[in-house]
């Protein structure tokens, strides 16, 4: 996995920006910063801090799941031509 | 778990037919596979060969155990809205596995890594920390093993209205468990898994299910409800609570990535895409258990209001018993339901002996005890070792501790420790040997000692993460403190690892 010779090369430990905006999600998430014990409004029956809170969660998924598929992609190209060569894998794969 | 209304022989039958699913599956597993009884790597990591659909079931039916539904549907009960946390630490976990699974796959691939300790042994050549390193890792695992066995005795008495008592019903599951694991190692672990996983998915599915019939669908009106006759569970949590909320999402995310069964779900993978895009799923699976979970709890402070802290422990049977009242259609769903969560404890407790089988046979007896033994010896001993463990701890669920969800946190407070050693170390060239043996002690005793002597949380922050810092500061300045060192010995791991 030399970097230097391919540029479809991906770590997402590499990408500190993208975790600079989970943490603030993840903050975001987190009623901290919300005054204690308020109820309302009620948005769809549902308090705000509440729907504020699953909005940040959904995009806290969205991000680990993204970074999986797009930020990740060390051996992924030598696997897959190793697998098409047949030293790959075994028999029994599900 | 509260007992069920209806009578045993419904729920016997469910428990026999899945019980010979997964011995059937466990031979089927054991006869295919090359190498399950003479290589610890086909035994322990499926010859690394699980492609995504069992890997994606693995991972899912382990992180998530019975303790996720029967433990957390009475946290939401009790705590009110602020358990919607439990949906963001478990998302939390997949992304602590992207800090550090992309590049340990690689190295652990090229260097045939069995344990998490190989990694760590490779990493920093120290004796001192891989033992430490394998104490933490077995104090967490059995640990975990104790909380599923005492859980599934308590589905399993639950599930057929005590007509099993508790003890029988752990043997009978605990030896199941033992002869498929025995006959197909971590294959027969992650195949049982996709029914395991299938189950738990439908049991907390219909659970929502029949909640939500009960309250004729009217979520608005159930809010309501709540903040008429429950204000403080649904009000903004105040200051401590949501230090306590952030805490959790730091402390399991950290804790349960670096769990030995889950690092060996890493190394167990077929491929880096395939890892990837089970993760990828995974990071979404929370809203369809844990926040499930939470709304079957939310559900529960409507229909059964006052209960207290013990009594709320039997919320998810009281809520089936409700369901199961309804009619025929109902009692059948509640059925797949406790059946659902017997699969899910049963589906994590075999990964995690697994897991501490590999560690004492791989990491103890066969590197330190009988360092000369052949790998069908290790995987043997690792065999009887797992039977033994069982044993001991049979012996010890017996007497059940307190609420489950207590026992979860102890075990985080002290696996979340072996953290730095092996995040860090992955990418942190100047990372030493000794102040990570230190900043580990340090940080496992703060964290057990001010757990044992039933200290209070400081200003909602829990010990292991206290005692996470407390490892990580002795770690990194003690690291930065030594001089540079430049031969090919401990440094030299992240650097390889990179150059792949």
């Amino acid at each position: 996995m030399d970097q230097r010779h391919d540029e479809h090369v991906r770590e997402p430990i590499r990408s500190p920006w993208v975790w600079v905006v989970m943490a603030l999600i993840v903050l975001a998430g987190t009623p901290l910063y919300l005054p204690a014990g308020v109820v309302e409004p009620l948005v769809f029956g549902i308090p705000y801090w509440m729907v504020v809170s699953v909005f940040f969660t959904i995009a806290f998924a969205a991000l680990t799941s993204w970074l999986c598929l797009r930020r990740w992609n060390l051996v992924e190209q030598r696997e897959e031509a190793a697998a098409e060569a047949g030293d790959g894998g075994t028999s029994w794969e599900i | 778990m509260g007992n069920l209304s209806f009578g045993g022989t419904s729920g016997i039958l469910v428990l026999v037919a899945y019980a010979v699913i997964m011995l059937v599956i466990g031979y089927f597993a054991g006869r295919e596979q090359p190498g399950v009884r003479t290589s610890v790597r086909g035994y322990f990591l499926a010859g690394r060969g699980l492609g995504f659909v069992a890997l994606f079931f693995t991972l899912y039916a382990t992180q998530y155990s019975g303790n996720s539904v029967i433990g957390y549907a009475p946290e939401a009960y009790r705590s009110g809205f602020a358990w919607w946390q439990s949906v963001m630490f478990m998302i939390a976990v997949i992304a602590v596995y992207l800090v550090f699974a992309p590049r340990l796959y690689v190295i652990a691939k090229r260097e045939s890594f069995v344990t998490p300790t190989d990694w760590i042994r490779h990493r920093f050549g120290s004796t001192r920390v891989s033992i430490l390193v394998a104490i933490l890792m077995l104090w967490g695992l059995a640990n975990y093993l104790l909380e599923q066995l005492v859980a599934m005795g308590q589905g399993i008495s639950g599930l057929t209205g005590n007509t099993v008592p508790y003890q029988i019903g752990v043997i009978a599951f605990v030896l199941v468990m033992l002869t498929y694991s025995w006959m197909g190692g971590m294959r027969a672990v992650a195949l049982t898994d996709i029914m395991q996983g299938i189950a738990l998915l439908i049991g907390v599915g219909v659970l929502l299910f029949g909640s939500l019939y009960l309250i004729e669908g009217d979520i608005g009106g159930l809010t309501q409800h709540v903040v008429a006759t429950a204000p403080e569970k649904v009000g903004v949590p105040d200051m401590e609570t949501s230090v306590n909320w952030l805490s959790m999402i730091v402390l399991i995310g950290f804790g349960a990535a670096v769990y030995p069964h889950a690092i060996q779900r890493v190394y167990a993978a077929r491929s880096e895409r395939t890892l990837k895009r089970s993760l990828a799923i995974m990071a979404w699976m929370p809203f369809l258990t844990t926040g499930v979970v939470f709304v079957v709890g939310i559900v529960g402070i409507k229909l059964f209001p006052g209960l207290s802290e013990a009594s709320s422990e039997q919320l998810v049977g009281m809520m089936a018993n409700e369901v199961a009242g309804i009619n025929i259609f109902f009692y059948l769903l509640m059925i797949l339901l406790f059946g659902g969560v017997i699969a899910a404890i049963v589906s994590t407790a075999d990964s995690a002996l697994l897991s501490l089988s590999s560690v004492i046979s791989h990491d103890l007896y066969g590197r330190y005890i009988n360092p000369r033994s052949s790998e069908q010896r290790q995987v043997l001993v690792g065999k009887l070792v797992g039977i033994a463990v069982i044993a001991v701890l049979l012996l010890i669920a017996w007497n059940p501790p307190t609420t489950l969800y207590n026992i979860f946190v102890l075990k985080f407070e002290l696996i979340v420790q072996i953290a730095p050693a092996f995040i860090l170390g992955l990418y942190w060239d100047r990372l030493r040997a000794g102040p990570v043996f230190w900043g580990m002690l340090a940080g496992a005793l703060f964290a057990g000692v001010w757990t044992v002597m039933g200290e209070e949380e400081l200003y909602g922050v829990p010990a292991g993460l206290l005692g996470l810092g407390i490892n990580l500061a002795i770690a990194a300045l003690g690291s930065v403190a030594m001089p540079r060192r430049h031969d090919a010995g401990e440094t030299s791991a992240p650097a390889k690892a990179a150059a792949g």
